[in-house]
């Protein structure tokens, strides 16, 4: 039977798919297509093998194929079968290679050729095969080889043949829209065909275009209403119905260029309102064709210019969709209705039950589009009830991609219309225990702000309440098993923060938890990171307010679990909670201030208060700033091979920064992106510069590429030992600075060569320190170990913000500060260059220091560079201001930037007090100096570069 | 704009794919096999449409063969699934005239009885014919022809060749 209608297929063939029909299992299946694949191998192959025969074992190859066996021996005997000149094994083989290849396969250079004959062939039958091959074998490259054929064969007498060349020319315009750019006006000629297979045909291209570029084709909208017309009015061929609709593909494409012609046009839309009301009354809605093109009409109508009348038209239409037994007519009635409540947000309501039952359908497809549907027309009074529904959803599904979508709208709405904070809270603690994992860390990093800020009114009593709602959720349900790494890491935060703030819990009790979770969780760094920030927080706020502290035994073992930690960025946090012990109160304040997370930071990124030290430098005969760009070539070069000697594991990373430190500014930028916008206007170039130097101890424990970009230029700092022990004591200081420092993208351009300037000079200082300089430093020591502090903290500052997008709480808080380290920059130099100088230090308050920097940059600055700074700060001021508002606005940062400008802050102090012994011993040895750079750099954005490497 | 046409058996096997975007062979076979997941156990009374990664497949069953056509997700739904219908008809047009057999994808048991084959297995015999009907039917990953008429001639002609 098989053979019937002149197939002609073999007994061979029809054994074949019999015997796989009835194999039994997926091995005996394949044994059977492997001993077909070695018959077709030999018969293909043998030149006796007859022609007749040969298309016959192309189809076989299909099948092989299509049952996954590799047939691509066979793919050339196909490519044959094209070229012959009998039509049928021409069909044949052009049918083959248009499934067996794609448009980049090698062998399509073998059928171009035949391609391009056969276009030109007298029988259409030919030229249409060619075509289809055309469609989908021609590739961006081959398209000039047959393009004027196939244009040529838009005037062919068949109307077939026209046809497909619309289609090519429509895949040409998809795959390379320039190389039939000149060709547009033929779609609109084609319009007009008198078949309405091509004039259906050209719709294609005709809707594309369309869609790139509305207004070129306005002029169009009257002939589309008139083909619309006429179609729907049945002039065209009986032979286009189905099921009783005049041609319902053609309407349908026409009614979705229409209603992209119609999109803010009420001229445009005027003209279609007519046949849309007409189409909507004559549509058949027993038949699935009928309800498609009602359907699409209403897609039409809600996006033209409204019409009243239409408008109610189309929501009767979705009445009855909705009313439907049929699952596709409602889920087609609950997308209309999406549409629809865009322009009439009442219609809704007509529908409720119907709503809720699609809801309540076990049909996956219709309650997913149900969802979206009250995602679209969610409001402060019925948010409850559809988050809670939206929640419960997402705790029954399994797919992932959906689980997460779901949840991000899940804290969209709870943001938008949450009606209280307790239920905000509640809401997303639920979110967040089914689905933290899968969601962005920007989520996250939201509900931190969130909290931070409040709801934006000016309400404070609402927001502490909120806060303390959030802290009393979080303690509830911080001791359950398996919650998602996000979520912890928010708690952390939250309770580092505010656990204590309205002093219903106290200290020990907070830090006890949170060393809890610290311990629950020893494979997660970064929660363990945000718990041990927390928990300085909460010493910090303790000491500052005057308060006795003592370290509780477990929190003292966790501090010293960490400070042997594989993660420089635990190791440094560790540190700086252990420094913070030996500050006193007001210094403790400085650096972590109470509820400092919406703070904004300035910074003073051209480092005007430095212009008075570098004149003086250069006049006590250094040298005057380099370029960058000269600097790299060689002076870098040779500083880093005196550098390699001392530090030899740090050696290889900081030499390809060095080498290049242009390219280590897209690495700095790119995190700092991904993380938040804000922080990322900040020059890398400048960052670099400054930040290497604190950066690269931490660097060379991570040995992270990243690290050790940004350590180029600061690395010859770090190398000594004077400036590592210095270091510390700034870093705290440093990081605010840092923060400033990366907002103010505006200024830097000017700044950028002060910076240099000044960080070339200390360079150069180190080398040849004259006396005189020594006394600078000493005087301006404080300062200056701050600015390199600031410059590192910077540099980590952005790392973290890169990483964790904590950018946000950083900028913020460090804005006095920053400030003043831009005064302090030059003295940086000077403290690298000699041990004397660090001594030196102690003598200088640096709790003075401090608390200049939080008054004001101006004032410290007249001590370091004098009148410059006032004058250039004020303007740079103005674009910081602007800078670090919008940074402040977009981002808080959770844990990772707390800690740092707070860590910072404390750990300077640290610093200072070890700095002494350190600062020796740290030249001489490796491990000092790693350890003295994770405690100055200490921050964040190294480790979390650990921690997200 | 279609993406791709499977057809498959209850089981999964693939008995005609067409795909209208270049896609590695492992890359289909994996499709084919997500495809045939999502449709094979869904209840009738569900609808005929399903999420599939960015797209959404389009699928109907006739005997023991799905339809699937995966689409834009602008696109409209129930216009394709009419689609897949015309395609049926069509075929049932082409096969019951030129085999004298009743119908290819019956929706009688009358196949099940025949010869031993199972409708799908006589999809395997016809693949030729099938392709060629697609081709007729779409191009380029649109609806090329909807008249049923035109394509049923243009079928006739190439027929004549045999």
């Amino acid at each position: 039977m098989g053979s019937q209608g002149g197939f002609g297929q073999s007994k061979e063939f029809l054994d074949l798919i019999k015997s796989i029909g009835e194999s039994r299992s997926k091995a005996e299946e394949d044994r059977i297509v492997l001993r077909e694949v070695e018959t077709l191998k030999l018969r293909l192959n043998d030149p006796n093998t007859p022609k007749y025969k040969l298309k016959e074992y192309i189809i076989r190859l299909l099948y092989v194929e299509m049952l996954g066996h590799d047939a691509s021996f066979g793919y050339i005997h196909a490519v044959k079968m094209t070229h012959d000149e009998n039509l049928l094994l021409k069909r044949s083989g052009y049918l083959a290679v248009t499934l067996f290849l794609n448009e980049d396969h090698d062998l399509i250079i073998l059928i171009v050729n035949t391609i391009q004959k056969d276009l030109k062939s007298d029988n259409y039958l030919v030229v249409c095969a060619a075509l289809n091959a055309v469609c989908r074998l021609i590739n961006e490259e081959t398209i000039p080889a047959v393009l004027p054929q196939v244009v040529e064969l838009l005037g062919h007498q068949k109307e077939a043949v026209r046809k497909k060349a619309v289609m090519a020319l429509h895949r040409f315009s998809q795959k390379a829209p320039g190389s039939v750019s000149h060709l547009i006006s033929n779609f609109r000629k084609k319009l007009c065909d008198n078949d309405p297979g091509v004039m259906g045909a050209a719709l294609c291209p005709l809707f594309d275009l369309i869609a790139a570029d509305v207004d070129k084709y306005k002029d169009l909208v009257v002939s589309f209403v008139n083909i619309l017309k006429q179609v729907a009015e049945r002039r065209l061929p009986k032979s286009y119905d189905y099921h009783q609709m005049p041609a319902p593909f053609i309407q349908i494409k026409l009614l979705k260029i229409l209603s992209l012609l119609g999109i803010d046009d009420k001229k445009a839309s005027e003209q279609m309102y007519t046949i849309l009301g007409d189409i909507m009354r004559k549509c058949d809605s027993t038949s699935n064709i009928g309800n498609a093109i009602l359907y699409e009409s209403i897609c039409c109508i809600s996006s033209l210019h409204p019409n009243p009348k239409l408008l109610e038209a189309a929501a009767d239409a979705i009445a009855k969709f909705l009313k439907s037994d049929s699952n596709n007519l409602k889920y087609l009635g609950i997308d209309a209705l999406t549409r629809l409540i865009k322009i009439n947000p009442e219609i809704a309501e007509q529908h409720q039950l119907a709503v809720i039952d699609c809801l309540e359908d076990p049909d996956d497809t219709l309650k997913r589009k149900t969802f979206n549907l009250l995602y679209k027309m969610t409001k402060s009074s019925n948010v409850e009830v559809i988050v809670d529904r939206m929640i419960e959803y997402m705790i029954s599904i399994n797919d992932s991609h959906y689980k997460t979508e779901i949840a991000s709208r899940c804290v969209e709405l709870g943001e938008q219309f949450a009606p209280s904070n307790q239920w905000f809270i509640q809401t997303m603690n639920k979110v967040f225990e089914h689905a933290g994992d899968l969601m962005n860390a920007k989520v996250a990093h939201n509900l931190m702000k969130l909290i931070a800020e409040g709801f934006g009114e000016d309400d404070d009593t609402a927001d502490s309440q909120l806060r303390s709602s959030a802290v009393e959720s979080y303690l509830r349900i911080m001791g359950e098993p398996k919650l998602p790494s996000a979520f912890l890491q928010v708690i952390c935060w939250v309770l580092g923060e505010y656990g204590i703030a309205d002093d219903k819990y106290s200290s020990s009790y907070i830090i006890g938890k949170l060393c809890d979770v610290a311990e629950a969780h020893p494979d997660d760094d970064k929660v363990k990171a945000y718990a041990v920030t927390g928990i300085m927080k909460i010493y910090s706020f303790e000491i500052a307010s005057g308060k006795h502290v003592d370290l509780l035994p477990e929190c003292q073992s966790l501090i010293e679990e960490m400070l042997a930690s594989h993660s420089t960025d635990l190791q440094q946090r560790a540190y700086e909670l252990q420094s913070i012990f030996t500050l006193d109160a007001q210094a403790v304040k400085k650096i972590m201030p109470m509820d400092s997370t919406c703070d904004d930071i300035e910074i003073d990124k051209n480092l005007s208060f430095l212009d008075g030290y570098v004149q003086q430098a250069i006049e006590n005969g250094a040298q005057p700033y380099i370029p960058e760009s000269e600097r790299l070539g060689i002076s870098s070069i040779s500083s880093f091979k005196s550098h390699d000697e001392h530090e030899p594991s740090t050696h290889a990373l900081r030499f390809e920064a060095y080498e290049l430190p242009k390219p280590s500014l897209p690495h700095n930028i790119p995190p700092v992106l991904a993380s938040s916008t804000e922080l990322v206007p900040v020059e890398p170039s400048y960052v670099a510069d400054i930040l290497h130097p604190t950066s690269a101890p931490s660097a060379s424990d991570a040995g992270s590429s990243e690290l050790k970009l940004r350590l180029d230029g600061v690395q010859k700092k770090w190398g000594r030992p004077t400036y590592s022990s210095p270091a510390p004591s700034s870093s705290s200081t440093n990081q605010v600075k840092v923060q400033n420092e990366t907002p103010r993208p505006d200024s830097a351009s000017s700044s950028k060569p002060t910076i240099h300037d000044t960080a070339y000079i200390s360079r150069k200082q180190q080398i040849e320190i004259s006396p005189e300089k020594q006394k600078l430093a000493a005087s301006l020591f404080g300062g200056s170990a701050k600015s390199e502090g600031r410059h590192l903290p910077s540099q980590k500052n952005l790392k973290t913000q890169n990483h964790t997008s904590d950018t946000y709480r950083s900028s913020k808080a460090p804005a006095p500060d920053t400030a003043v380290k831009t005064s302090q920059p030059p003295p940086d130099l000077l403290d690298m260059g000699e041990p004397s100088i660090a001594s030196s230090t102690p003598s200088v308050d640096p709790f003075k220091q401090f608390e200049g920097l939080f008054d004001f940059t101006q004032e410290t600055t007249p001590v370091s560079t004098g009148g410059v700074h006032g004058a250039t700060k004020d303007s740079d001021f103005t674009s910081l201001f602007a800078d670090m508002s919008l940074s402040a606005q977009s981002h808080i940062d959770p844990n990772p930037e707390p800690n740092g400008l707070r860590g910072n802050k404390v750990k300077p102090s640290g610093n200072q007090l070890n700095k002494g012994p350190n600062l020796k011993e740290s030249l001489e040895k490796d491990a000092l100096v790693r350890h003295v750079g994770v405690t100055p750099s200490g921050q964040n954005p190294i480790l979390f570069k650990d921690l997200l490497g | 704009m279609i993406r791709f046409i499977l057809l498959q058996n209850r089981q999964g096997k693939t008995r005609l794919a067409k795909y209208y975007i270049p896609l590695e062979e492992s890359e289909k076979h994996k499709v084919e096999y997500e495809v045939h997941r999502l449709v094979v156990n869904r209840d009738p009374k569900f609808t005929n449409f399903v999420e599939f990664r960015t797209h959404k497949v389009i699928y109907r069953r006739y005997a023991g063969l799905f339809f699937s056509l995966c689409v834009d997700i602008t696109d409209n739904e129930l216009a394709y699934l009419e689609s897949i219908h015309l395609f049926v008809e069509i075929l049932d047009h082409f096969f019951s005239n030129v085999c004298e057999l009743d119908l290819v994808f019956n929706f009688h048991k009358l196949w099940l009885w025949f010869a031993g084959f199972s409708p799908d297995e006589y999809a395997v015999l016809y693949t030729v014919q099938v392709y060629l009907i697609l081709d007729e039917f779409i191009l380029a990953g649109e609806l090329q022809e909807t008249s049923k008429k035109a394509i049923i001639e243009r079928m006739g002609e190439l027929e004549k060749l045999d």
